[in-house]
């Protein structure tokens, strides 16, 4: 260990709290701690729960893909469909008597 | 408390036991109150702090699922209300012996001069300089000089109270303990 890793050691060491903490809770604080632990019982928990709200947007997305599928399932399929079919439907119409 | 005490405690203050917060309450304050003075040492604020630690535990018992001892779950979140205060903080680039009080000064002479343990009566100079020479860290350093060397927690017991894996831990006590040599070495230059 060289000179000044030792002087700080030693520094360390002598500045070294006996107890930096008070045993007892300042006058007031335990009445505004639970006066804070009522209110945040009291918030309503339905609505606004985030484990409610996350769970509805899982299932929001869910919906979103599965009414999204069957338009993505045709569309993947040949591009030229719709033109071929619009065309079958002209020489259809035309042809009729 | 006993453990089992506490356990108890806990389950009947998160079914809503107003009696119960307030056991818990009472249980957890000199711990909060000896974190937070301990890293946070001179700080008006310092009272703020411990309310606002107590308050967290507190409004978030239902999240306390047991796993780990209710004290050691409480010191996390009073690390972390401290972390979250001390970030912000500037940081002095570096300390002058013109910068430091007389007894700070004395505590330099008689560190480079003798060989021995300081004086107990040189222990708030000693506490003071600290704090300058600690003011030149990084919060997150800072605070790991303070857990380490100040309050003496082992590094498992510094993993468990700030989340921080044990390379994280060896490679920030590296770090601020050679920017710390470094303020201390300038300091030695200017000793006379």
């Amino acid at each position: 260990m060289n000179r000044i890793d030792d002087q700080l050691n030693r520094l360390f060491r002598a500045a070294i709290h006996p107890d930096a903490g008070a045993a007892t809770p300042p006058f007031g604080m335990e009445a505004r701690v639970l006066a804070a632990w009522r209110e945040a019982a009291q918030a309503p928990a339905g609505f606004w729960d985030m484990r409610l709200l996350v769970r509805g947007l899982i299932v929001a997305a869910a919906l979103m893909v599965l009414s999204l599928w069957p338009a993505v399932q045709s569309q993947s399929g040949n591009p030229a469909a719709d033109y071929q079919e619009l065309a079958d439907a002209t020489v259809q119409v035309d042809s009729a008597p | 408390m006993t453990d089992a005490e506490v356990e108890a405690c806990v389950a009947r203050g998160q079914q809503g036991d107003e009696g119960a917060i307030l056991e818990l309450f009472h249980y957890m304050y000199p711990h909060v109150a000896k974190l937070v003075n301990a890293n946070l040492p001179g700080k008006e604020s310092a009272e703020d702090l411990v309310q606002k630690a107590c308050v967290k535990a507190i409004t978030n018992l239902r999240q306390f699922s047991g796993k780990v001892p209710f004290l050691h779950w409480v010191s996390r979140i009073a690390v972390n209300t401290c972390l979250n205060q001390i970030r912000h903080e500037k940081r002095r680039p570096e300390v002058r012996l013109a910068d430091l009080t007389e007894e700070e000064a004395g505590v330099v002479e008689n560190l480079a001069t003798r060989p021995n343990e300081l004086d107990a009566s040189q222990s708030l100079a000693a506490r003071e300089l600290v704090e300058k020479l600690l003011q030149g860290l990084r919060p997150p350093d800072r605070l790991l000089m303070r857990l380490m060397y100040l309050e003496g927690h082992s590094q498992e017991e510094i993993s468990a109270l700030t989340g921080w894996n044990g390379p994280l831990i060896k490679v920030r006590a590296f770090r601020a303990r050679s920017q710390l040599r470094k303020r201390y070495a300038l300091l030695m230059k200017e000793q006379p």
